[in-house]
């Protein structure tokens, strides 16, 4: 008896302390954003209102707030393309077994680990008008000097770079995770029935990688819609908020003007976007599961 | 490939010259690919303008307590969902695995409240407690765990060893390499950190590398001090480079395993 009560409880007092943070610095925080969200509090008015969905309807009645999200979009869907087939391209060159492969995988991959807040500062000074390195590089093919952060038509593409550069590495091990489940017999076969490669990689390595390229293109998406340190250290949303995003506009809203009513409300409407994505991930997920009929999940 | 692997790398190889450059050398128009005079004056001036010595004791302080802290909590929770039986198992694994997609940063606003609540604003406990939960960890930890036979776990306790003793004496030392793995991931994930630590500190005491880097760099706005912030940058990333250097096989398969980042 006792060793069966004691077999119920054991797993419980297991989770409480990964659940017990969980609660309090996710979920809690969550939910506190969407109470804070129909409520006014801001500098003049520190105890929250209550104000309905004024905060709601304020955002979508503010240019600024289209702009961040067009913006948002913009970098989202032109760095993940981007940094994914990249990233494949990396991924098939690393795992032919040719010699020096694992240096070129390594190379590949460091950018990953250092923080974004050093890549930052090395590509400020890459970027750098006058002596930067970019602009000899572009002088050299006859291309005038460009102010890469500070001109609009340019710093969100300055983002773009950075985060290829740093990323491509990351999606590269995910892609070589898939490539090396994939079923060398088929390749055989098709070889046998000389297949071009291009013809192989088209008919046979796409279609098998979609499950493993579906996966990476969402946590892509996620991660690009959460983008700040770059931001905050290379542009400062500038110039005149074109390279302004998501979580940086939280973050001006809530530390430059102290409106954290509003604020919270960005935060819920960033939330809602991420928890589109993730269901995306999970539905999928669940069915990788389920077609592969693994113990992986 | 050689092109892709220089383009990558350049940026590296560019931080290490510029670091022992003379000031002055930075304004040359045709950039120099090596230093004319190798020198160390870059990172002896760090040393004295802020106080980096302080930022690193911070942020391994910060980084590798934070570990020690997660080392339990993720096992516990990883154990419990590999090989034990309760209600809402599946759900409450999903509802773990959610953590994943939110990154601290959005959620700022609400968590620089409760810290500021709690009184912990400018520590490094502040820093610390959005992670003491780690679902990545659990994540790992968890498909370890499930793999160990059930026999084993039996004959253990046909000899009398109680739940404890399996864990710590048999389950725990056949995971070295998933702990390992999840170190890295930790440890790299949070000396990088530069979101949270920036809202939650305000001053030496806290703060870690990467928000001193952010420190210098605003406080340095002439060109001249770009040898100067490139020496800082490197002494950021130094130790993650020898780090990675030594364990990049190591590096690459749990980055490969955790399938996620965080």
């Amino acid at each position: 008896m006792k060793t069966k009560t004691k077999k119920k409880i054991l797993p419980w007092l297991f989770i409480a302390p990964t659940f017990f943070f969980l609660g309090m610095f996710t979920y809690y925080p969550a939910f506190r954003s969407l109470f804070l969200s129909f409520m006014r509090m801001n500098m003049a008015t520190p105890e929250p209102v209550f104000t309905g969905l004024d905060n709601f309807k304020r955002a979508f009645s503010t240019p600024l707030f289209w702009q961040v999200a067009g913006n948002n979009l913009f970098y989202a869907f032109v760095t993940v393309p981007i940094t994914m087939a990249l990233a494949l391209a990396l991924a098939l060159l690393v795992n032919q077994k040719i010699f020096g492969s694992s240096f070129f995988k390594t190379t590949y991959f460091y950018p990953n680990v250092i923080p974004m807040a050093a890549a930052s500062m090395i590509w400020l000074y890459i970027f750098l008008p006058g002596y930067g390195f970019l602009n000899y590089l572009l002088g050299k093919i006859g291309i005038p000097s460009i102010e890469w952060v500070s001109d609009s038509r340019f710093a969100m593409w300055a983002l773009i770079i950075v985060a290829i550069w740093k990323n491509a590495g990351y999606y590269m091990v995910i892609f070589l995770g898939g490539l090396q489940q994939l079923p060398t017999e088929i390749y055989e076969v098709a070889t046998i029935d000389g297949a071009s490669a291009w013809r192989k990689f088209w008919k046979i390595t796409w279609p098998l990688l979609s499950p493993t390229t579906f996966f990476a293109f969402i946590i892509a998406v996620i991660n690009s819609f959460q983008a700040v340190d770059q931001i905050y250290l290379m542009t400062r949303g500038g110039p005149a908020n074109t390279t302004n995003m998501f979580v940086y506009y939280i973050y001006q809203v809530a530390f430059k003007y102290w409106d954290f009513g509003y604020a919270s409300a960005l935060t819920v409407i960033l939330l809602v976007l991420l928890l589109i994505f993730t269901m995306l991930a999970f539905f999928f997920m669940e069915r990788r599961v389920f077609y592969e009929s693994g113990e992986r999940l | 490939m050689i092109v892709f692997a220089v383009i990558l790398a350049f940026p590296l190889y560019w931080i290490v010259v510029t670091a022992f450059k003379e000031p002055t050398e930075v304004f040359s128009m045709i950039p120099k690919w090596l230093p004319e005079k190798w020198t160390l004056d870059n990172f002896k001036e760090v040393f004295n303008i802020i106080p980096f010595g302080r930022y690193y004791f911070n942020t391994i302080l910060y980084a590798f307590g934070l570990l020690a802290v997660q080392l339990i909590t993720v096992t516990l929770a990883a154990y419990a969902f590999a090989r034990m039986d309760f209600r809402f198992k599946k759900i409450l694994f999903m509802i773990l695995l959610v953590q994943l997609m939110i990154a601290p940063q959005t959620l700022i606003v609400p968590n620089y409240m409760t810290i500021s609540n709690m009184g912990l604003l400018d520590t490094k406990t502040a820093i610390a407690l959005p992670y003491v939960a780690s679902a990545i960890g659990v994540f790992l930890l968890r498909q370890g765990f499930a793999a160990i036979p059930r026999e084993l776990e039996e004959a253990a306790t046909i000899d009398g060893c109680g739940t404890f003793r399996f864990m710590i004496s048999i389950a725990i030392p056949l995971l070295k390499p998933t702990y390992l793995a999840f170190t890295l991931i930790s440890v790299t994930y949070h000396w990088n950190e530069f979101f949270w630590p920036l809202i939650v500190t305000d001053s030496v005491k806290a703060r870690t590398l990467t928000v001193g880097l952010a420190m210098l760099a605003e406080a340095s706005e002439s060109a001249a001090a770009w040898t100067l912030l490139m020496a800082a940058t490197l002494l950021v990333i130094l130790p993650l480079i020898v780090f990675f250097a030594i364990f990049q096989k190591t590096f690459i398969s749990s980055f490969m395993q955790s399938g996620m980042k965080g």
